[in-house]
């Protein structure tokens, strides 16, 4: 066995008799793994055949904390029996082919027999089938999502969407990671002076094998001609871009490709999280319309022409939004989208009470309805207006019917 | 009572009664039996919701189409007179061939009269109420499969696959025998929704687009109702993707309303039949889809079927169960 003491950890590297080793085996643990670089100790552990009754008493005596004598423990070892050293519990492993569970892990001492936690890995029915049919693993499956500007709320959005199993993803966002990023940014330096796209498509990959990752290090607003076509083949598009331009061009993008959009940020340097659902219907307005919609009501500044200063984490400009407000605003974005998906395919436990969640975050006391939120954590649910006329977005003269 | 029993007596309400189905395939093999021996006839083609299998009682009419040979028409197809020469030629042979005076193989059609699309052959006295007719339309077959028919009131000839929803509906029949009961299940529930102007054909491909295969068709209609309460925003098209939006001047917003309000029961029947409360998920079904769905057990006699639905949703709630994952 590979035995890591500090971890407490060991793991079986071959089967041999005595001292021929006669069935090496590798561990596949990724890269950094502690057993990766652990002694081999030789002769470590025993293997035997038993009575299904021990894989019984391996999982009864987990769960009361027990242990068996080891002459009870010996006389449900089929054959082979070798006394445990004088000095040391010896490590155990019990085979019975067709029991569930199939291998029980032991130490075994003189006195006693102490069951061992055991992994066997490698199984290939652990990935998202594990979650059948209690979730819609094969839904989900065959969606494809495009996450466009992946920051620090739509890298969180994207973990999260391959979280829930969402079969391919299409990261959109020119950026490179820089160091200032790093305090808000699920990426760590390891991936510094990549496109975040890139970074992220790769930690994808490792966390969420089951999820194909397309990096795309592309510009919402410049490459919008590019974007346009692959967003036909998305079932929907999260944006969580920084400033207003980008934003908008994903909401007139998205309309036209009649597919849903969230639109995920935090507004007021940070005091209140915003998603906003747009749907593709004749009697739902786009970006511009609900912002006009809400700028009427007295409670919004109209969407500024040039964007709005906020904290970028230069010099002049330092951070105003914290790296967990930040994620919880790409959870529920991602959680939406999902639900947005779902509901569609008929799932009522999906449906969301609005199209657009304001979220305390840090409130001050003197924000204006509809954000007048005085407890951190406390929501609201808006609906989306209808298309104000004239918008160029949603015209049906020029936009989807 | 089960909740499957109950949907068991409701489909033999919502079926049209076999009688009339016997009778109304008579009435459409008579047409092709007497259309399809014409030398320019390729064939005959049942269509509309009897093809489906997917009518419902009273049947008023069955629709057939005639494909042509297209060399023995030549003038058809293009756009001007000839939509309506073409269906003034078939409503000649139908006269020809079946009128109720001087028919060469019966005499059962009195009157036939033009329409945009077809030929109404009534059968039944035409001032009857809601009196029995054949809806006959010419095709002519195109390179791609697709038919041509002809817009009598625009003067032109469209292009339309009828058949692909034929049998997109039978190849889901086959994969699951309680699809096509219950499309007829979803189109009685749009008959007898007040407000609901909905389509027959709309809510047929709504079923195809939304009604999944399930385990139980109370499962499979849930489902179906939070689906379609979405996919109707979408607009609800042809799904052989010739013919555009089906109803241009559907109210998608009214008609999601409405869905969802039959998801909220649906699904809390749902959860109601989870919790072994037959009962209740019967009843609610009963507000649903009204009273002639069945009552729950006990109250087969109840005259008054709103008052039983109140009284079973009064059952204790669900209480949480400490039983924390995390």
């Amino acid at each position: 066995m590979a035995v890591s003491s500090a971890d407490r950890l060991a793991g079986i590297v071959g089967v041999g008799e005595r001292d021929t080793l006669m069935f090496p085996t590798a561990l596949n643990l990724p890269a950094g793994h502690p057993l990766n670089v652990a002694d081999i100790e030789p002769r470590s552990g025993i293997w035997h055949r038993g009575d299904p009754a021990l894989q019984t008493a391996w999982l009864d005596c987990r769960m009361r904390s027990a242990v068996l004598s080891t002459d009870g423990f010996r006389r449900l070892v089929t054959d082979g029996w070798i006394n445990p050293p004088a000095n040391r519990a010896r490590f155990t492993l019990i085979y019975t082919p067709g029991e569930t569970p199939g291998y029980s892990a032991w130490w075994v001492g003189q006195q006693e027999a102490q069951p061992a936690d055991l992994e066997v890995s490698g199984r290939p029915d652990l990935g998202w089938a594990q979650l059948e049919p209690g979730w819609p693993v094969n839904v989900l499956r065959a969606m494809r999502v495009a996450v466009i500007g992946v920051g620090s709320i739509g890298a969180a959005a994207a973990e999260v969407l391959a979280g829930y199993g969402i079969g391919t993803l299409a990261l959109v966002d020119p950026d490179r990671l820089l160091s200032h990023n790093l305090i808000r940014h699920p990426l760590t330096a390891r991936d510094l002076g990549r496109t975040k796209v890139a970074g992220l498509a790769d930690h994808l990959r490792r966390t969420w094998p089951e999820t194909a990752v397309e990096p795309l290090a592309l510009d919402a607003v410049v490459d919008a001609d590019r974007i346009r076509p692959m967003l036909k083949e998305c079932a929907l598009v999260v944006c969580a871009a920084d400033g207003v331009t980008p934003r908008r061009v994903v909401s007139h993008l998205a309309r036209h490709a009649r597919i849903p959009a969230v639109l995920a940020c935090v507004l007021e340097d940070g005091e209140i999280g915003e998603v906003l659902r747009l749907q593709p219907w004749p009697s739902r307005g786009c970006l511009t319309c609900q912002r006009e919609h809400l700028a009427g009501s007295g409670g919004f500044d109209p969407e500024p022409a040039l964007d709005a200063p906020y904290g970028l984490g230069s010099d002049d400009r330092p951070m105003t939004a914290v790296a967990g407000d930040l994620h919880l605003v790409g959870t529920l974005a991602a959680k939406s989208a999902v639900a947005t998906l779902l509901e569609r395919a008929g799932h009522h436990d999906q449906i969301l009470p609005g199209d657009h969640l304001l979220l305390a975050l840090r409130p001050r006391t003197d924000l204006p309805p509809p954000a007048d939120l005085r407890r951190t954590g406390d929501q609201r649910w808006l609906q989306v207006g209808p298309p104000v006329p004239g918008c160029p977005t949603c015209d049906p003269d020029t936009g989807p019917r | 009572m089960q909740v499957s029993t109950a949907f068991g007596q409701f489909q033999t309400i919502v079926n049209a009664d076999p009688s009339s189905v016997a009778e109304a395939r008579r009435r459409r093999n008579l047409f092709r039996d007497a259309l399809q021996p014409l030398r320019d006839v390729v064939s005959v083609i049942p269509s509309g919701s009897l093809a489906r299998a997917t009518q419902l009682d009273p049947i008023h009419d069955v629709d057939l189409l005639v494909e042509f040979v297209p060399a023995e028409h030549p003038e058809w197809g293009s756009p001007g007179g000839s939509a309506d020469d073409a269906l003034t030629y078939l409503a000649g042979q139908v006269m020809r061939t079946l009128g109720a005076t001087s028919g060469t193989v019966a005499n059962e059609v009195r009157l036939t009269s033009k329409r945009n699309h077809v030929v109404k052959c009534f059968l039944d006295d035409p001032e009857a109420e809601d009196p029995f007719a054949v809806e006959v339309a010419v095709a002519l077959r195109q390179s791609d499969g697709s038919l041509l028919l002809p817009e009598r009131y625009n003067s032109r000839w469209i292009t339309a696959d009828p058949e692909y929803l034929i049998s997109q509906v039978a190849g889901r029949q086959q994969t699951w025998s309680d699809f096509v009961p219950l499309v007829r299940v979803l189109k009685w529930w749009r008959t007898n929704s007040a407000g609901l102007d909905m389509k027959s054909l709309a809510m047929e491909v709504l079923a195809l687009r939304c009604l999944p295969v399930q385990n139980t068709r109370a499962a499979a209609l849930a489902q179906f109702f939070t689906a379609a309460a979405t996919e109707v925003m979408y607009g609800v098209f042809d799904p052989a993707g010739h013919c555009g939006e089906i109803q241009p001047d559907l109210d998608r917003d009214a008609t999601r309303s409405k869905l969802l309000e039959a998801a909220e029961l649906a699904n809390e029947a749902l959860d109601a039949e989870t919790a072994q409360d037959a009962d209740k998920a019967v009843a609610l079904w009963t507000q649903l889809f009204g009273a002639e769905f069945p009552q729950p057990s006990g109250q087969q006699s109840a005259a008054k079927p709103a008052s039983a639905v109140a009284a079973t949703l009064i059952a204790p709630r669900r209480r949480i169960r400490d039983i924390p994952q995390g």
